[in-house]
């Protein structure tokens, strides 16, 4: 067994002694589970060490958010492992203790002015993940420029998603952060990592419908036989089966890239979350067919999962914004350019 | 996920790229002395057989096979990069496509000495041409049904009758390897009984009878065996293992990049486009194809990977099948919601023209080498419903 697995492993023991569940105002989190996942050293993986993290590498933590994701657990992993740990190194700022949870956002109508030894922000945040849950904001700023946010006592509003999942604002009034500037690559790899972060998800989640939607075609007896017997119903897991496996390659790929630090490494994860979030289209569509009426209903596990897939394909950019971004940046060297960029990226 | 359909990620290999420099190099050369010319689904349609020599001189056919047969002892990813490359510039490579993808690996792994030294090192230079005698009149993707007979005769040769169609360029072919039936049909065991005859297409009693398709091209072929008399040295493999055999060929039949660039021609003049117009929706489109085409190169690199490994995965070729050729498909829908232009074959704009060209082609993406209906039947099998 790999270290990789042994991690996955660790993740699913401790994921099984926690249902499921649809966050509300009132419980918007699962604390419990959280508490577990960094009493196991697991809320630090793929930050170093030296700054506080637990170390493992960035494959460990990937592989922490995918079992996680695919188990729809309700913690802010993705965002501290993947996005918001990686983005306070990259400006030089203090990691937060990683035991308190910490979120990202990216705000264009802050602003930070100086306030003694460190700055005040003041401004609307809005889409946080977690809001409510996170201790800490790492709040990317025009600039561009890192922000570190101590948000445990600001009020929040009570937005989220589609699956409970909190998404609120927090209005900023001279509220104090510590700040360091980023240079515009960086920021780049941010938003893209972002992206990414949630293309893992996604990806997870579809692997996750899919085994779910066969095993279910496999139980569910009609006209005397499984589902599974019938040929339409075979050509539609089919279909399903077609776009995971595409949308897990493409994502592969892009962990890859970022883990090798390639310099297309953005191109690479804005494919990803276009692929995956086109993929959410087919295969939701079709896991709820073929679940029929139960699937529609709280009472089964469906709706965990595509909830979050009809939620995490429009966050951190939807396919609309990254397949524009993605055409400009394989158009850079021009209409002529297209091919050479395709086979660059990954 | 199912291990049928689960590979492992490519590596990445520097001689790949370097051999993708060399030939974006030569095509660029060949494209500027106006020796070709682009057009969509020229594995299919873009017979040339001096554009082929020119391949072999440079050691770009049988890459994978060993020197002694004329192969230069390649990698399955450096040969991925050559390949990809050339359908990407709509190159004129249809007549050694065949004979190079599965024909020469098919010989290779059941070809007599003799065979194999005779003819590979003809194919890797790019003169000696195949064709695929699988589908027949009443036989499409129902295969096992296959009517055409091979009898030894008195002296041990295959006398064969029947006829194959859908067999591409026949017409400018060599050799075909045609799957026949040597023993009667068995209701209990439909796959046995078969088996694979390599048929030099000079010998009398073939008549190749041309089918045109909806441009009018002449690729598509009836071919016509009455009283053949093939050597009996020329059975390919073992006598009954032709079900086996043709389903060992597939791997390499479904899964390379011609199974989602076919219409890639198509997709370049619509980046030019976007890149000229900068109109969002467009850039949107070409944004989401876009994707799909680095989603699907993720694929087919991965079944790349594992024929080097000499693994052969065919579920998952089936289903790299299904997705790419749908997104060849799907190209042209996507262009037309986005650029108002009218496809036509004669028209100054390569966009119309190439929008024309896939068009006219694009019911066959979905139908060979398999129908989708059938490769998604595989898939089922593959994700353990039937």
């Amino acid at each position: 067994m790999s270290d990789q697995d042994l991690v996955i492993e660790t993740v699913r023991d401790i994921l099984g002694g926690f249902e499921p569940f649809d966050p509300t105002p009132e419980r918007r989190w699962d604390d419990g589970l959280w508490a577990a996942l960094a009493d196991a050293g697991l809320t630090g993986v793929g930050l170093p060490e030296s700054m506080g993290g637990s170390g493992g590498d960035l494959a460990d933590a990937v592989a922490i958010v995918r079992t996680l994701a695919s188990g729809a657990a309700a913690v802010p992993v993705a965002e501290q492992l993947l996005v918001a740990g990686p983005a306070v190194l990259a400006a030089g700022l203090p990691l937060p203790p990683v035991e308190e949870p910490l979120t990202f956002a990216a705000a264009d109508a802050v602003t930070s002015a100086p306030a003694g030894d460190a700055f005040a922000l003041t401004g609307t945040v809005t889409d946080v993940p977690w809001t409510g849950a996170a201790r800490h904001l790492a709040l990317l700023l025009p600039g561009p420029a890192i922000a570190l946010v101590d948000v445990g006592g600001l009020a929040v509003s009570d937005a989220a998603n589609l699956a409970g999942e909190p998404r609120g604002s927090l209005v900023l009034d001279g509220v104090p952060a510590l700040v360091e500037p980023i240079n515009a690559a960086q920021a780049r790899e941010l938003r893209s990592g972002y992206a990414l972060a949630r293309a893992v998800q996604l990806t997870a989640a579809l692997e996750q419908v899919l085994a779910w939607t066969v095993q279910y075609a496999g139980e569910r007896q009609q006209f005397g036989r499984p589902l599974a017997k019938f040929q339409a119903i075979q050509m539609e897991l089919a279909e399903m089966a077609g776009e995971v496996t595409a949308v897990t390659a493409l994502t592969d790929a892009a962990v890859q890239a970022l883990m090798h630090g390639e310099d297309d490494f953005w191109l690479a994860a804005a494919a990803a979350k276009v692929r995956a979030g086109a993929a959410v289209e087919v295969v939701a569509r079709l896991a709820h067919q073929v679940h029929g009426a139960i699937g529609f209903t709280q009472e089964h596990r469906l709706h965990h999962l595509t909830k979050r897939l009809w939620s995490w394909r429009d966050e951190a950019g939807g396919e609309l914004h990254w397949s524009r971004n993605l055409a400009v940046g394989l158009l850079a060297d021009g209409g002529d350019g297209l091919w050479p960029a395709l086979t660059r990226v990954v | 996920m199912s291990n049928a359909l689960t590979l492992a990620p490519a590596p990445r290999s520097e001689a790949a790229e370097r051999v993708r420099g060399e030939v974006r190099d030569f095509l660029a050369a060949e494209l500027a002395a106006g020796t070709f010319s682009t057009h969509v689904d020229t594995w299919l349609s873009g017979v040339d057989p001096a554009f082929s020599r020119k391949l072999g001189e440079r050691g770009w056919l049988g890459m994978t096979w060993p020197k002694r047969y004329g192969g230069h002892e390649r990698s399955a990813m450096e040969r991925y990069a050559v390949t990809e490359e050339l359908l990407a510039a709509g190159a004129p490579v249809a007549a050694h496509w065949i004979a190079d993808r599965q024909s020469g690996p098919n010989l290779l792994r059941y070809g007599t000495e003799e065979q194999r030294r005779e003819i590979l090192p003809r194919i890797a230079a790019g003169e000696c041409y195949f064709v695929i005698g699988m589908s027949e009149p009443d036989s499409g993707s129902d295969l096992a049904s296959i009517r055409t007979r091979a009898s030894r005769n008195d002296a041990g040769d295959w006398v064969v009758n029947g006829a194959k169609v859908w067999t591409s360029n026949a017409h400018a072919s060599h050799y075909g390897i045609v799957l026949v039936r040597t023993s009667p049909a068995d209701p209990q065991n439909r796959h046995a009984g078969l088996s694979q005859l390599l048929v030099d297409l000079s010998l009398p009693g073939i008549t190749v009878n041309p089918i045109r398709i909806l441009d009018g091209g002449h690729h598509f072929n009836e071919v016509v065996f009455e009283d053949v008399v093939v050597p009996g040295d020329m059975l390919l493999g073992k006598e009954g293992d032709g079900w086996h055999q043709v389903t060992a060929e597939l791997a390499f039949e479904r899964s390379g990049p011609e199974r989602f660039l076919s219409t890639y021609p198509l997709l370049a003049e619509f980046g030019r486009r976007a890149a000229a117009t900068g109109d969002p929706a467009q850039l949107a489109a070409l944004g989401r194809l876009s994707a799909r085409v680095l989603s699907l190169r993720q694929l087919s690199l991965r079944i790349a990977a594992a024929l080097d490994r000499g693994e052969l995965p065919n579920i998952a070729a089936a289903l790299v099948k299904d997705v790419g050729t749908t997104f060849e498909a799907d190209v042209i829908d996507e262009v037309r919601r986005v650029v108002e232009v009218t496809p036509s074959l004669d028209s100054p704009d390569p966009l119309a023209r190439a929008l024309a060209e896939a068009q006219l082609h694009q019911p066959g993406f979905t139908l060979r080498g398999g129908t989708n209906e059938i490769l998604r039947g595989i898939v089922a099998r593959g994700l353990g419903l039937r």
